[in-house]
C-alpha cells in the first residue's frame, strides 16, 4: 500500500509511539502546546488518514465542538479566586465569569482534544485483527492469548443475536416490570447474566473445538496473514517522538 | 503459561467482548460528558471496574483482570478513545489485579474488591487532576469530585459482584476455577 497512507503502517507503532506526545500534551499548562498537537495530529489525519463520511465529519467538527463545550463548562467550574484578577466578561446573579477562566477551559479543551486526536491516529487507520497479529509478532504476546482476543471480535455480533433471544424470552414469560427508568434498568441488568452466562458456556466450546484441533499443542504458530514493520515504521515512531522535543520549543519561540 | 488454559482463556474473552461492549458507549458517553460535565464523568468512572471485578470474582484466577481488560480494549479500538483504550484497560487491570497478587491470590473476600477499586480510584483521581485541570477549581467542587468517583468505584464494585455471585450460581464457571463448590444464589 502506498507510503501516504496511515493505512499501510504498523498498528503497535501506531499505538504506541504517539503515547510520550500525549504524556507532554497532558503535562502541558499553555495554550500553544496542546495546541500544536492537536493541529499536527489533524493534519496527518486529514492528509494520510484516507477518512471518508462519518470518520472524517467526526474528525473535522468533533474538535471544534469539544474545545468549545470544554471551554464553557470547565470555565464555570474554575475557581474564582484564581483568576479574578483578569477582566469580567458578564455577571450573572451572584456568578460572575472572568476570562481567565474561560482561557483556563480552552487549554483544559485543547489537551484533552489534542489526547484524543493522537490515539485517532491509530483508531481511525488500524483494524483489530491486524493489530492483534501485530502483537503477537512484534511485541511477543503468547499467540493464545492474541487468540483469545481473535474470538472475542467474534463474539460481539454473536452477542447482539443472544442479546435478542433473551429479549424476546423475558417477553414471553411476562417478565416486564413495567414503564419508567427504574424498571428499565432492572429490565437490563436482567439481560446480563443470561448473556454473560450463554458467551462463557459458548467459550467452553469453542475452547473444547479448538484444543480438539491441536490448538496450543506447539510453542510458535505461523500466520497466514503477515503484518510487516518496515522502515516507514521507524520513521513514523521517529517523528512522533521527535514532536515531544519540537512542539514545546516551538511553543517557547512563539511565545 | 501452562496455567492459562484454553477454557480459561475463552471466558475470559467472552467477559471480556462483554465488558467492551458495555464500554462501547461508556467511551462515547465519557468523551461527550466529561467535555460538559466533568463531575458526571467522576460519578460514571466505575463502569470501568465492572469487567475486571466480574472476571476474578467468577474465575478467581491470577490474571483474569488483567486479560479481560485486554480483549475489551481491542473491542474498544473504534471508539474516541481509540487503541488507547487499550492501555486504559490495561491499567484498570492492572489495578485491580495488584490487590490480589498483594495477598497472593488467597483472598478471594468481597472486602479486597472494595479496598482495591477505592485505591485504584483515589490514584487515578490524583492523575485526573492535571488532565482535567482540576486544580484551578473551587475546593467544593473538588471535594464532590473525590466523593462521586469514590462512591461509583463502590457502586460499580457491588454491581460487579452482585453479577459474578449470580453467573456462579448457573454454574457455568464450574471447574475454571480449582476446588470450589458451587454456592447458592445469592438473595437481592
Amino acid at each position: 500500500m502506498s507510503l501516504f497512507s496511515l493505512r499501510s503502517y504498523n498498528p503497535v507503532v501506531k499505538v504506541l509511539a504517539p503515547v510520550p506526545a500525549m504524556v507532554v500534551s497532558i503535562g502541558s499548562r499553555d495554550l500553544l502546546t496542546p495546541a500544536i498537537f492537536a493541529a499536527v495530529a489533524l493534519v496527518m489525519l486529514l492528509a494520510f488518514g484516507r477518512l471518508s463520511g462519518r470518520p472524517l465529519l467526526g474528525v473535522l467538527l468533533g474538535p471544534i465542538a469539544l474545545v468549545a463545550v470544554m471551554t464553557v463548562s470547565f470555565g464555570v467550574w474554575t475557581d474564582p479566586a484564581k483568576v479574578d484578577d483578569t477582566s469580567a466578561l458578564f455577571t450573572l446573579g451572584p456568578f460572575t465569569l472572568w476570562s481567565g477562566a474561560l482561557e483556563t477551559g480552552l487549554a483544559t479543551g485543547l489537551r484533552v482534544t489534542s489526547v484524543m486526536l493522537l490515539a485517532l491516529l491509530a483508531g481511525l487507520t488500524t483494524d483489530g485483527p491486524d493489530l492483534v497479529r501485530s502483537m503477537i509478532t512484534h511485541l511477543r504476546m503468547p499467540y493464545r492469548i492474541g487468540y483469545a482476543g481473535f474470538a472475542a471480535i467474534r463474539f460481539v455480533p454473536r452477542f447482539r443475536s443472544d442479546l435478542e433471544v433473551i429479549r424476546l424470552a423475558h417477553r414471553v414469560r411476562g417478565v416486564d416490570g413495567g414503564r419508567g427508568v427504574v424498571p428499565a434498568g432492572r429490565r437490563w441488568a436482567g439481560y446480563a447474566v443470561p448473556l454473560l452466562a450463554g458467551a462463557i458456556r459458548h467459550g467452553d466450546r469453542v475452547s473444547l473445538a479448538m484444543e480438539a484441533r491441536g490448538f496450543g499443542a506447539h510453542r510458535t504458530r505461523t500466520e497466514r496473514r503477515q503484518v510487516p514493520l518496515r522502515a516507514r515504521d521507524a520513521v513514523l515512531a521517529a517523528w512522533l517522538i521527535s514532536l515531544c522535543y519540537l512542539v514545546p520549543y516551538l511553543s517557547g519561540v512563539i511565545r | 503459561m501452562k496455567r492459562l488454559t484454553t477454557r480459561f482463556l475463552m471466558a475470559c474473552a467472552a467477559i471480556g467482548a462483554a465488558t467492551g461492549v458495555l464500554l462501547l458507549p461508556a467511551n462515547f458517553v465519557a468523551a461527550a460528558i466529561s467535555a460538559a460535565v466533568p463531575l458526571v464523568y467522576a460519578a460514571m468512572v466505575g463502569i470501568w471496574l465492572i469487567g475486571p471485578v466480574v472476571a476474578l470474582a467468577v474465575l478467581r484466577r491470577p490474571g483474569a483482570a488483567l486479560l479481560t481488560m485486554l480483549i475489551a480494549g481491542i473491542i474498544n479500538i473504534p471508539t474516541p478513545a481509540g487503541p488507547s483504550a487499550i492501555i486504559t484497560n490495561l491499567m484498570v487491570g492492572v489495578a485491580m489485579e495488584l490487590g490480589f497478587l498483594l495477598t497472593l491470590y488467597r483472598i478471594w473476600k468481597p472486602w479486597l474488591f472494595y479496598v482495591t477499586a477505592l485505591v485504584f480510584e483515589t490514584f487515578y483521581a490524583i492523575s485526573a487532576y492535571t488532565f482535567f485541570n482540576i486544580d484551578d477549581m473551587t475546593p467544593a467542587v473538588q471535594g464532590v469530585f473525590f466523593v462521586l468517583m469514590g462512591v461509583s468505584a463502590i457502586v460499580f464494585t457491588w454491581l460487579g459482584l452482585v453479577i459474578a455471585g449470580r453467573l456462579e450460581a448457573t454454574g457455568v464457571a464450574r471447574g475454571i476455577t480449582p476446588g470450589r463448590r458451587p454456592v447458592a444464589p445469592p438473595a437481592l
